[in-house]
């Protein structure tokens, strides 16, 4: 069974086009509705996705950790991390989770830089993902061409290996790392990002940082 | 004499000792935090009505001042105990996560 993941927040606009298009391509959708205040929930529903809600604002991580308790539950064999706001494009899907087979590889991660179709603006292309990559680096994780890329495709290994416990953005570095951690086989394959809205900035990055920072230090 | 300082000091001491044994009674403060506290405002309250009590200690620690040594102390458990709260708070947050999931999951 494949399942995409959705964590939504506040996405009424788009989440229905979204899940009803990525059923073209997948067996479940999982909305993670985190917290939205809008009509998030009953518009996946509608869709006919399976809606988890966060009674309060959590995070994207643990949006997407919640996800993978439920995929884990219902014992899926692969999962799609897939953002809500529909930045990605379901036709990226189906080619990137053959090559996944093909390669025998347990998790991809989409890259918006392996071919020209994303219109990245140019302060994320040439300031923030260099950060990122150096965040990366000090953090242990595996290197990437795309650092904080949401589409991500898990196959059964990589689901019980990856345990999402940073609840905010710095998950996206804590999946490379648990990647390296377990030595799990990734891939990069190119996907497109079309940006609606400006995405992470320069004091989320701050964040991140800290995040990871104290994610050393407190328990588990 | 007691110079205004060291009475508006102790009787602020006072005031927290109080706090304390009041926030015991609620059930807010477990036996060792009470004695912590109480033993805390105690000693802050000797050293401030007798500044030269730490004397002798500071120098066995080659430090000049008493004060200067009641002063590292006190930034030291400032920042230790900031420390302990803010891991309390991350280990809270974590909690709180279990939890939301945990709801989310079995709806």
């Amino acid at each position: 069974m494949f399942v995409a993941i959705v964590p939504a927040y506040n996405e009424e606009k788009r989440i229905g086009s979204v899940v009803q298009s990525l059923f073209e391509h997948v067996d479940k959708v999982i909305v993670v509705d985190d917290a939205s205040v809008d009509n998030t929930s009953e518009d996946g529903r509608k869709a006919g996705a399976v809606v988890l809600n966060h009674k309060i604002n959590l995070g994207q991580g643990a949006a997407l950790e919640t996800g993978h308790e439920y995929a884990r539950k219902i014992n899926a064999d692969y999962v799609l991390h897939f953002d809500g706001d529909g930045q990605f494009h379901v036709e990226d899907v189906i080619p990137a989770f053959e090559s996944l087979k093909k390669e025998k590889a347990d998790i991809l991660f989409g890259s918006r830089f392996l071919d020209n179709r994303s219109n990245m603006p140019w302060f994320k292309r040439y300031i923030l993902s260099p950060i990122g990559h150096l965040v990366n680096i000090i953090f242990g994780a595996v290197r990437l061409t795309d650092v904080h890329n949401g589409f991500r495709i898990l196959n059964k290994r990589a689901l019980n290996k990856i345990i999402i416990s940073q609840d905010r953005m710095a998950h996206a570095t804590e999946i490379l790392a648990l990647t390296k951690k377990h030595n799990l086989k990734y891939i990069e394959f190119p996907v497109k990002v079309t940006y609606h809205e400006y995405g992470q900035s320069a004091t989320g990055g701050f964040k991140i940082v800290r995040d990871l920072l104290w994610g050393k230090v407190v328990r588990k | 004499m007691l110079l205004i300082f060291q009475i508006l000091f102790i009787l602020f001491a006072l005031f927290a000792i109080a706090n304390v044994l009041g926030k015991k009674r609620e059930g807010l403060l477990g036996p060792k935090g009470t004695l912590f506290w109480i033993l805390f405002w105690f000693i802050a309250g000797v050293v401030v009505i007798w500044p030269n009590s730490v004397q002798q200690i500071a120098n066995n620690f080659g430090i000049g001042r008493g004060v200067d040594f009641v002063m590292y102390i006190a930034f030291a458990l400032i920042f230790f105990i900031l420390f302990r709260l803010h891991v309390k708070f991350e280990e809270l947050k974590r909690d709180v996560t279990k939890v939301v999931r945990g709801k989310a999951l079995k709806e």
